[in-house]
């Protein structure tokens, strides 16, 4: 009698697990498919923006050769560089103004902080590319607007309202003990030391999770490159190269270069995921133990 | 390891911004004068060319008494208009737009009048057609050098010369492709059956007229066309896509294809002016939307007369040769249109005929802005059956109406 129950128990969660894992695969299919089609565009040899078969008649890895050599119309090489640059400088900006501010609205006690929060939480709640075309004016009004200063331009748009967003890491910082601090503060530290050799340690995490967002804001945006850059080609970033590969002008001929630009820009994301990710996880054991 | 990665970026960064900005000068003494030039990147590619630096070092070359510095920057002609009203103290000194574009930089004060001995000139060398699509209230905006328009492109192999003079002979015969979806191409049926915008197209008061019995019997004929086997939607690229693999015999579509259509039918290419069509047992003309393309001046130019100089000189018969040698650009000097070699080309006779005799200008007051998405939609709602012979008139009505209404 009991044996039999056990067995219709076990049956019954086959059936569940299978029904799961079914809808599961159902889903990853359907989220995985866009992927896997821009990547085969990547490889196709015929060219146009239009075909009728879901699989390439034929592959190549012609486009991603053009995309390197053919540069007189869309100088890819340049772009990318200019991205990366751009990228990697307001990372590294943005990700120190967001844990700063932060760490001082989590352990400072100053009279503005409350209102300070307040004002952040209201302007958050404005579309940043509202401001744009006041950003351009002052940013022309103090000359970042020709030639290569168009880089520090985008760099300092793109950090400089990081500290805006210092919401999450905050609330992580809340949770390290304030004992910690205390302590270190007993032994000599000043506050400096102590957000760099004690909080910073044990807040792998969420250093983590700033710098990922830090770094692909930047790299994927596209109206305030377009804005700044405005006839400066050589100052492109590639949000705005790929979006000129599907002009009217551009569209038959550089559609598949665009599939293989798609898939280089996210090669950058990916290696730095995979780098970050083991510090995700260690960084996650460290608090607890902390 | 990333320190000393981020190190190194930070010293390519100081290196690119000491770099500068690439800009050339000239040798010859006089007068320093700096004019920034802004053109599609293919006029300054060096696989095309380098068209715009060629011209520019002639001007400089024809102008010793001035020491020319230019500068060069990439805007193509649909959206110069954008970079330049958007802030024209900061703008190209020379700069080419496409007409549609023109209420839109002459709003933002961000285009300079070409007048006096420039402008006769200029109406000299071009059609009144091709004029017309740049004067505003009787002041000339640009100068032209080319224009720009749709028409056909069809297989020789499988549409004699007689069947691509209708668009139902055609479809008899072989499988036609025409952007349906499309409102720049759409409205080439509904013109040619007497509808009407904004008057003869520079009357804002006047309004559209794309309603009435003849708009109905247009939208019928429309809803027959989608359910005749042999003509096909062409959205994404699938046009050129069946030119390609030969499922289609004939498209519509404008220069830019060209070199891909010549590259897969040969020898085969036809190309001509619009088609007519047949309603009700009565040939109607499509008419296309035709536009032109022209170089503008900026009015905040610290330069307006070498300015006005360079733009002159860049839509001469000289400039507008090379760049037909160079990039295939059509010209519209009048004077070059019936040299030998351009006169027999077939693409610029095509894009020539189809401008003189089977287009409207496309009108360019700013209540045309409200008539893109109604007639986008009608052509979605015949493709997706949900206007049909039933409710074809109130359909119709309501796309009328929406034309005619502020838009929002």
């Amino acid at each position: 009698m009991a044996g039999k129950k056990y067995k219709s128990a076990s049956r019954k969660r086959l059936i569940n697990n299978t029904i799961v894992h079914i809808v599961l695969a159902i889903l990853a299919i359907i989220w995985v498919f866009p992927i896997l089609w821009v990547i085969m565009t990547s490889f196709r040899a015929e060219q146009g923006s239009y075909v009728s078969t879901f699989f390439p008649k034929a592959y190549t890895l012609d486009n991603y050769i053009r995309l390197f050599t053919d540069t007189t119309v869309l100088n890819f090489p340049k772009m990318f560089m200019n991205t990366l640059i751009i990228a990697i400088c307001s990372c590294i900006l943005s990700t120190f103004y967001t844990l700063a501010v932060s760490y001082c609205l989590s352990r400072l006690k100053f009279k503005l902080r409350k209102p300070y929060m307040n004002m952040a939480m209201i302007l958050g709640l404005f579309p940043g590319f509202m401001s744009m075309i006041a950003v351009y004016f002052i940013l022309k009004a103090v000359g970042l607007t020709e030639g290569a200063l168009i880089r520090v331009a985008l760099i300092l748009v793109y950090s400089g309202g990081a500290g805006l967003g210092f919401q999450i890491a905050k609330g992580f910082f809340d949770t390290v003990p304030r004992a910690i601090d205390e302590a270190a503060l007993l032994d000599g530290c000043t506050r400096w030391q102590i957000f760099t050799k004690i909080t910073l340690p044990l807040s792998k995490p969420i250093i983590v999770y700033t710098v990922l967002t830090a770094f692909i804001g930047p790299w994927v945006d596209f109206i305030f490159a377009k804005v700044i850059c405005r006839a400066n080609s050589d100052q492109y970033t590639i949000a705005i190269g790929l979006w000129r590969m599907l002009e009217k002008e551009y569209i038959d001929s550089w559609y598949t270069c665009f599939a293989a630009g798609a898939v280089l820009i996210s090669i950058p994301i990916a290696i730095l995921f995979l780098c970050l990710q083991r510090y995700y996880v260690d960084g996650m054991s460290g608090a607890v133990k902390g | 390891m990333k320190r000393r990665m981020s190190l190194l970026l930070a010293g390519a960064l100081a290196v690119s911004v000491l770099g500068g900005c690439g800009s050339q000068d000239s040798s010859e003494t006089g007068e320093k004068v700096r004019l920034m030039v802004w053109s599609p990147s293919e006029d300054q590619s060096k696989n095309s060319g380098e068209w715009l630096q060629t011209c520019c070092e002639n001007f400089a070359k024809q102008h010793p008494e001035w020491d020319i510095t230019f500068v060069y920057g990439v805007a193509d002609e649909a959206t110069a208009a954008d970079a330049i009203a958007q802030d024209p103290e900061a703008g190209a000194d020379v700069f080419m737009f496409a007409n549609d574009t023109l209420t839109r930089m002459t709003d933002a004060d961000a285009l300079a009048k070409i007048g006096g001995k420039y402008r006769e000139q200029v109406e000299s060398t071009n059609s009144h057609e091709v004029l017309n699509s740049l004067i505003k209230d009787d002041n000339l905006y640009g100068v032209p050098f080319t224009t720009n328009t749709w028409y056909m492109f069809y297989d020789k192999s499988v549409f004699s010369e007689e069947d691509v003079q209708n668009l139902d002979t055609m479809l008899e015969k072989g499988k036609v492709s025409f952007p349906f979806t499309n409102s720049w191409y759409l409205p080439a049926f509904y013109l040619g059956n007497g509808c009407t915008l904004f008057g003869d197209g520079t009357d804002e008061s006047a309004g559209v007229d794309f309603g009435g019995e003849n708009a109905v019997e247009v939208t019928n004929y429309l809803i027959d066309l989608i359910n005749n086997p042999n003509f096909t939607v062409d959205a994404d690229g699938s046009g050129i896509a069946g030119i390609r693999d030969g499922s289609i015999s004939a498209m519509f579509t404008g220069s830019w294809d060209a070199a891909a259509i010549r590259e897969a039918l040969g020898e085969n290419m036809g190309v001509r002016s619009l088609p007519a069509y047949t309603l009700n047992g009565e040939e109607k003309q499509m008419l296309a939307y035709a536009g032109s393309k022209a170089i503008g001046v900026n009015p905040q130019s610290d330069y307006p007369v070498q300015a006005v100089e360079l733009a002159i000189y860049l839509g001469s018969a000289e400039a507008q040769q090379l760049h037909y040698d160079l990039r295939s650009v059509v010209p519209c000097n009048t004077e070059l249109l019936s040299s030998g070699e351009i006169a027999s080309d077939e693409l610029v006779k095509a894009q020539n005929d189809t401008f003189n005799n089977t287009s409207i200008l496309q009108p360019f007051v700013a209540q045309m802005n409200n008539c893109w998405t109604p007639v986008e939609n009608m052509g979605k709602g015949i493709r997706n059956g949900s206007i049909t012979h039933d409710n074809a008139g109130e359909q119709t009505e309501a796309m009328n109406d929406a034309m005619n209404s502020n838009g929002i």
